[in-house]
């Protein structure tokens, strides 16, 4: 726990330029999760933040020890679960690839769809509550808030129909997937697809050019390019910082290589440029998804046997990383077998950890009010940052 | 303004009529959605329909053929369990086992229907609902003869054990004959 | 039945302010209706199915039955006389509102400047509050507050008193008689864009949104109001509204022709108080539709455009108003 800053003594002068120190969170409307912030204000003015995680630490790594390779990608989820499918990939493909285990064409397919429509759930969420914390939630925020959770809720009436939940799937097993697609579901998906590409014009009326949103994260929060590269930010940061990196494209996983697909990237480096850069992915993810269920080949969905007992997935000794692109930057995940039934070491490279990082080099010298607008096109989670 | 970023500044007049054409597209969507029907559903008045998939609440069935409680006290599902929510004793009888107790507690309950994938017997299944909110934790603490009367009071969702193993891997079918389960009956029904 | 002058215009006081207090609270259960259907929901619905009729009284209720919770480090006379500081001027200012002709509590020779004057003192109230909370988001939120609703009274007072310099009087009732023939906000140029800057002037001084950067509920969750629980809170918000509603009557009033409108002269009110609703949901749906801005861009809008703006005005109708020459309607 940082224990510098916060035992400072203050000196109450009368010359105006007194320092006032303000704790945003862990209870805050605004902090995206449980997050703690000291802020110290000069006035309406940041001079220094200091902040403090942990709140939400569930010992994910240590649990991944103690259950087995069956039981753990349900719990995978609950890292990113604003996003629960790229976090359960991370697990199953970090396990196959120790384990050398095919996974079927079919299965590929359905997690790519399936990867992507979560991406566009998970910005659906992100542009809300970024509204939210701009507009406030008796205001314009709350409008767009609803309407990006009227948008979600359809994509998450599509993953109830494929898998029974709706936040927290356990869709992913080792070898594939655990469920298919029930019929006359890609029909739907694509209505509800065509759907949200229609509303985003909606969105995009509504904040693109308006005059009072691009003050707000126009020239607010500049990631530059060569911080952005320092610190170790993924994702939409460092795409809107300038540097092309997807790991879709840098390393494609999944069958990720049969599909065409833009990634977008901007060079201003503020909230305005990440906006810019998650709109262009939602249109991109609706592309993706299309041409996986035109292209979505025949075939098991998994290479190994239904999961009829907890200590069927057995994997040799060895090690193995993998990194999925998820809808926050890259998530990573690092198992050391040692031949049984449970990981002996399971590391989760949080997306948000790194990310969050950031925020004590940029956040000084903004306003109050500019906080909360960085915080929210950071888009943390705090599942992946605290695990 | 705000500094812009690196980008041009455009000037006053066009800044002006940005702002108004920014409000006045701001506004027609609102009016627009003003006529649009409001998607909300009057739970509990209406009842949104569930897919047939829906992981609801859990519950113990009884055999289709013989009417007995299908449930043959393995513990697989126990062993599966990621929080441990199930306790099972076995009952060992003549021709088939049975569970003694059965108690699974529902607050700590993932719902990520691993119990139901494992049992060889579909006794253990999820229904199509999620109505059991209780003021006293010690009411969600279900017990075998609740879970079966849960059983019977909600409609069971389409993932049996068998069902979902067979999505997973398809079987042989020498297997699925012996099993009974006839060609068009595994299938779901259609949406 | 002769009564001393005095008692007559306790009584009229008294009917005016029940009769507004219902109101009030009926117009905040019609904001929240109108906000949830434009965002695709439905509003209260089971109090008094089947539109939540019940709703505002089912609030009332229980904001009454609420803890009243104390902070201990407060500065407590401050505290607890800040609700009332602040509701009384909102209240007040309905004394001056003729709603048709004769009727009304008061009808002041220069009502317009009462109003404007009153509704100005709302500002003490509110800094108290912020102050005698001894909470740091109260305070941040009092400071933005002073600056904000000081910056936007210059404004909406010259963008007011064009429809005075029109007229000739401040008197209210005679402001309307002078929309015998056109409504104020029909003048060419110059009245519309003085209706203009009033709006925006009307959400600057009553903190909406895009101008409510001090209660700002995701920064710093309810701003000055942050430690008011229970009745405490309730008038706060309750003056909040009256304020709200009083500058939608007086826009009605100088700009729209107040009572005036088609059919008998007792359909007056009804008028009125349509044209005041209409403003009001104008005004609502300004602020269900934007994101909020900081608060030196705010003070920037109102230094750099809307000052500068509303004194051009001003010149531009005295230059109107001289040119039509005396006598001139």
């Amino acid at each position: 726990m940082p224990e510098t800053q916060t035992k400072q003594v203050v000196e109450v002068g009368y010359g105006g330029n007194e320092r006032l120190m303000m704790n945003m969170g862990p209870q805050h409307p605004s902090s995206h999760g449980v997050f703690r912030m000291i802020l110290t204000l000069e006035g309406e003015t940041v001079v220094g933040v200091d902040a403090v995680i942990g709140y939400l630490h569930r010992c994910h790594e240590k649990l991944g020890e103690t259950l087995t390779y069956v039981q753990y990608p349900s719990i995978a989820s609950k890292t990113d679960y604003v996003a629960a499918m790229t976090a359960e990939l991370a697990y199953v493909a970090a396990v196959e690839k120790i384990g050398k285990i095919e996974v079927p064409r079919r299965a590929q397919y359905l997690r790519v769809v399936a990867a992507e429509l979560q991406r566009i759930a998970s910005h659906c969420l992100w542009l809300g509550t970024w509204c939210l914390d701009m507009g406030g939630a008796l205001g314009g925020g709350a409008t767009v808030f609803l309407y990006c959770i009227r948008e979600r809720e359809m994509v998450l009436d599509r993953f109830e129909e494929l898998t029974g939940a709706r936040l927290l799937y356990g869709f992913h097993q080792v070898g594939g997937t655990r469920y298919d697609m029930p019929p006359g579901w890609d029909k739907k998906v694509r209505e509800t697809v065509d759907f949200i590409e229609a509303r985003l014009g909606e969105y995009e009326a509504m904040l693109e050019d308006n005059t009072f949103f691009r003050v707000r994260t126009q020239g607010v929060g500049v990631i530059s390019r060569e911080l952005a590269e320092a610190v170790g930010v993924s994702g939409p940061l460092i795409r809107g910082s300038g540097v092309g990196y997807d790991v879709r494209r840098a390393e494609p996983y999944s069958s990720y290589g049969d599909f065409d697909f833009v990634v977008p990237v901007e060079t201003a480096g503020d909230c305005y440029a990440r906006y810019r850069v998650r709109m262009v992915e939602f249109r991109q993810s609706i592309r993706i998804v299309r041409q996986a269920l035109d292209g979505l080949p025949e075939g098991p969905i998994s290479s190994r046997p239904g999961v009829k007992s907890v200590g069927q997935v057995r994997v040799p000794k060895g090690e193995g990383y993998t990194r999925v692109e998820g809808a926050r930057g890259e998530i990573g995940c690092y198992i050391v077998s040692d031949g049984g039934a449970k990981p002996y070491r399971l590391k989760w490279r949080g997306a948000s950890f790194s990310n969050l990082a950031v925020l004590p080099h940029i956040v000084p010298g903004h306003k109050v009010a500019d906080v909360v607008a960085i915080m929210g096109s950071v888009d943390p989670v705090f599942g992946e940052v605290d695990r | 303004m705000a500094h812009n970023g690196g980008r041009p500044t455009p000037g006053f007049w066009k800044e002006t009529g940005q702002l108004v054409g920014a409000i006045g597209r701001a506004m027609s969507v609102t009016l627009r959605n003003l006529f649009r029907k409001p998607v909300t559903v009057r739970y509990p008045d209406v009842q949104r329909p569930y897919p047939d998939r829906f992981r609801g609440i859990l519950a113990l069935a009884y055999d289709k053929e013989t009417g007995e409680e299908a449930c043959i006290g393995c513990r697989l599902c126990e062993y599966i369990c990621p929080p441990q929510v199930i306790k099972v004793e076995m009952l060992k009888a003549a021709k088939r086992n049975f569970a003694k107790t059965f108690t699974l507690e529902l607050y700590a309950c993932e719902f990520c229907e691993l119990c139901v994938q494992v049992c060889p017997t579909d006794a253990i299944i999820m229904m199509k609902s999620f109505d059991l909110a209780a003021s006293d934790r010690r009411d969600l603490l279900l017990d075998k003869d609740r879970l079966h009367a849960l059983g019977l009071q909600f409609e069971p969702s389409w993932a049996t054990g068998n069902r979902l193993r067979d999505m997973q891997a398809p079987p042989k079918p020498a297997r699925a004959e012996a099993r009974g389960d006839a060609k068009g009956e595994a299938k779901e029904p259609a949406e | 039945m002769t009564l001393p002058p005095a008692a007559w215009h306790a009584i009229e006081a008294f009917v005016v302010l029940n009769a507004l207090l219902v109101l009030v609270a009926y117009v905040t259960l019609l904001e929240r209706k109108f906000a949830a259907r434009m965002q695709s929901r439905i509003g209260p619905y089971y109090v008094g199915r089947p539109h939540g009729w019940l709703q505002p009284v089912a609030d009332a209720l229980k904001l009454m039955m609420k803890e009243d919770i104390v902070p201990t480090a407060s500065d407590r006379w401050v505290y607890n006389l800040a609700p009332i500081v602040f509701l009384v001027p909102c209240l007040l200012i309905f004394a001056t509102i003729p709603f048709a002709p004769q009727v009304g509590v008061a009808d002041l020779n220069i009502g317009v400047l009462f109003f404007l004057a009153v509704s100005s003192l709302e500002i003490v109230g509110l800094f108290m509050g912020g102050w005698g909370s001894n909470n740091k988001y109260a305070l941040l939120s009092a400071m933005r507050a002073v600056n904000q609703i000081i910056s936007y009274d210059l404004p909406f007072i010259f963008a007011a008193l064009v429809p005075v310099l029109l007229a000739g009087s401040m008197q209210m009732s005679s402001i309307v008689a002078a929309q015998q023939g056109l409504w104020f906000v029909a003048y060419p140029v110059v009245g519309q864009l003085a209706f203009l800057a009033f709006l925006v002037a009307t959400l600057a001084a009553e903190n909406r949104v895009p101008f409510d950067i001090l209660e700002a509920e995701s920064e710093l969750v309810a701003g000055f109001r942050v430690e008011y629980s229970g009745m405490k809170f309730a008038l706060i918000q309750l003056g909040e509204y009256a304020h709200m509603l009083g500058t939608s009557f007086l826009g009605a009033l100088l700009f729209l022709g107040g009572w005036l409108g088609p059919g008998p002269a007792a359909l007056g009110p009804v008028w009125f108080l349509a044209k005041t609703l209409l403003i009001f949901l104008v005004i609502t749906w300004v602020r269900w539709s934007f994101v909020r801005i900081r608060v030196d861009q705010i003070l920037a809008i109102s230094w750099k455009l809307l000052l500068p703006a509303t004194l051009a005005l001003l010149l531009a109708t005295g230059l109107v108003v001289a040119l039509r020459g005396p006598g001139g309607a």
